[in-house]
């Protein structure tokens, strides 16, 4: 089983864990779910494929920040310890939005500049993640830096089938949630300033 | 204490994060494009140029019950030649799988074809779900090491297409298994082949794609020997230009002709890289009509550019062969491969069948010619060209074109969407229909 197959996995099982409405039962429970979520990604239907395969096949292999930041939530779900603070998951999201608006509309054709080529030979974006990496230790803000990190030692390690840097920094998925959180933080902000007297 | 073992941590932070950055920035390093392999004639191999005129047809495939398309052919390091093409029971349908066929250099004939790569097994290799496969691309690379490149979908239409490759040690008689190209960010979608790469002299392999999703426009996608990708050069941009062929002209440049997808009544359009393919001018109209339908182009051997293509404003009725000059300035023709019989895309049913059944006959070898083997024939383009009304229509489309390295062309093109046709031919018959 390749890597990229174990990734795909596990994104299933998290992903339906953190979908499900679990958080009023017993820690056992939950842990029992996700092991059983874990077991059900694996294991393969009719066609020989499994739902992880499956999910595998319309998103290609998400990137390992989403994955780690996706087991993360798993774990803080499960033992109720390491809550990213609000400041902290802001920062987050902005930096990750940042990054699929750079990508992913040049990317797709709507500019004639190529970000993605950065991801090839990676000097300048290596150097862009290091800044980020700066800031977050500055700002003490332990998963971004982790998230980062682990990304940059996965490619150096060539974890994943692509050969680009993006790939394991950012996805579209990523890039949907963390523009979703921040028109939600804004939208909050504003409500909570307006109810203020 | 606690605070101190904090201030530790946080070095201790900030120095892995140091040295992680530090050794991957010392072992990255800007991709180096070698020079083109610009294909010579052998010294020692036949010259083809130099023979009297010759031309001979064939038909690749074997069999009239599929519907066949974009065909790719390339030679085998044993002197013989191998096609590939997609073949089900229609495009897009999940039935398709990609067949291929041999050509025997001494006995001059095609093979039976025979299945190179199903939909099922793509899907059992890969571990994905694979809703339909679609546009092969076989090449023999300077090492022999013959590359099969494939389009995939598991979502969708053609904008959800990834790229798969398979290669072969052995002349195609076993290969390796297929391996999904990572050519986009965007859940890896809308990258698709349609025409033969070129190699550099270090044997990396410069391989022609598109993109057809929310634009349309080709890129040049650089792959290392042993096919993992190492950059990839926008050659053009907008939402207009697919399906490039690129043609070295020297060690460091190239043109690439483009399949026109805009507006009716296009022209075929051309982009020039002097940077061995890193960068690429921006794409203009050159002179011969494109009717938003596949070209094909090779060196002929003294830089000059020998173009297949459809040369119409509208339909795939016609396809001819044109010279061009390197600067794509001057175009003459140089024959007519195939054309319907009236100049018109759509003629009378009796008319269709007539010509097609004679046609077939003056190609196919015996015993292809017996009569229930044309009605079977007559058939089959009844069910896929005559939808409209008593009328039938005429395809001669998707070409592929490529020198041999015994200096001798081969020509693939869909006949009608239920055959292959292959011509050969030497540089005598082109200069002397030129």
């Amino acid at each position: 089983m390749s890597n990229g197959e174990v990734f795909g996995h596990l994104t299933f099982a998290a992903l339906i864990f953190l979908l499900l409405p679990l958080a009023r039962i017993a820690r056992p429970l939950r842990v029992a779910a996700f092991a059983s979520l874990l077991g059900l990604a694996f294991l393969p239907m009719v066609s020989g494929l499994s739902p992880g395969d499956y999910v595998r096949s319309y998103t290609d292999d998400l990137a390992i920040t989403t994955l780690v930041w996706l087991l993360w939530t798993v774990f803080v779900r499960l033992t109720g310890v390491g809550r990213v603070a609000p400041r902290h998951h802001f920062q987050l999201a902005t930096c990750f939005a940042l990054l699929a608006l750079v990508l992913y509309p040049a990317t797709l054709g709507l500019a004639s500049l190529d970000p993605y080529r950065l991801g090839f030979s990676p000097l300048s974006l290596l150097v862009a993640m290091w800044l980020l990496c700066l800031w977050l230790w500055w700002q003490r803000n332990h998963l971004g830096l982790a998230l980062i990190v682990i990304a940059t030692l996965a490619w150096w390690l060539d974890v994943k089938d692509s050969d680009n840097y993006w790939d394991y920094l950012v996805d579209p998925a990523l890039g949907v949630y963390a523009l979703g959180y921040l028109l939600y933080a804004c939208l909050r902000r504003r409500s909570g300033a307006r109810a203020t007297p | 204490m606690f605070r101190s073992i904090r201030q530790c941590a946080r070095i201790a932070q900030l120095c892995v994060v140091c040295t992680l950055f530090g050794i991957c920035l010392w072992q990255a390093r800007e991709a180096r494009v070698a020079p083109f392999s610009v294909a010579a004639v052998p010294s020692g191999a036949p010259t083809a140029a130099a023979d009297a005129p010759r031309i001979e047809s064939y038909f690749a495939s074997s069999t009239f019950h599929r519907h066949v398309h974009s065909a790719s052919i390339s030679p085998l390091s044993d002197g013989g030649l191998i096609a590939a093409w997609f073949a089900g029971s229609r495009e897009g349908a999940h039935d398709v799988n990609i067949h291929a066929a041999r050509f025997d250099a001494e006995n001059r004939s095609w093979g039976d074809e025979f299945r190179l790569i199903s939909r099922e097994a793509t899907e059992r290799m890969l571990q994905r779900n694979i809703r339909k496969l679609g546009n092969p691309v076989i090449a023999l690379a300077p090492d022999d090491r013959l590359w099969l490149f494939y389009v995939s979908v598991s979502l969708g239409g053609w904008a959800g297409s990834a790229i798969n490759t398979m290669y072969s040690d052995d002349d195609g008689a076993t290969w390796s298994q297929p391996r999904r190209l990572i050519t986009s960010p965007f859940f890896n979608i809308s990258t698709l082949v349609r025409n033969p790469p070129v190699f550099h002299s270090d044997g990396s392999i410069g391989l022609p794609i598109y993109h057809e999703f929310l634009g349309k426009f080709a890129e040049y996608l650089y792959l290392g020997p042993d096919g993992e990708i190492v950059d990839k050069f926008r050659i053009s941009s907008g939402d207009h230009s697919l399906q490039p062929a690129i043609v070295p002209l020297s060690d460091d440049s190239a043109v690439a002709l483009l399949r026109n997808a805009g507006m009716a009544h296009g022209k075929v359009l051309a982009s020039f890289t002097r940077d061995r393919g890193q960068s690429w001018s921006e794409h203009v109209a050159v002179d011969p009509w494109n009717p938003n339908s596949a070209v094909a182009a090779v060196n002929e051997g003294d830089g000059d550019i020998l173009v297949a293509l459809n040369d119409l404003q509208d339909g795939r009725f016609r396809l001819s062969l044109y010279h061009a000059d390197q600067d794509l300035q001057h175009w003459r023709p140089v024959a007519v491969m195939d054309e319907s019989p009236t100049g018109e895309e759509r003629v009378a049913e009796d008319v269709y069948m007539q010509t097609l059944s004679a046609r077939y006959q003056d190609v196919a070898p015996e015993p292809r010619e017996t009569p229930s083997h044309l009605e079977q024939l007559r058939s089959e383009l009844r069910r896929r060209a005559c939808h409209q009304g008593p009328q039938c229509e005429f395809k001669y489309e998707y070409p592929t074109l490529i020198r041999a390295p015994n200096g001798f062309f081969h020509l693939v093109y869909s006949w009608n969407n239920t055959l292959i046709k292959h011509v050969v031919f030497n540089r005598a018959w082109v200069e002397q229909g030129a």
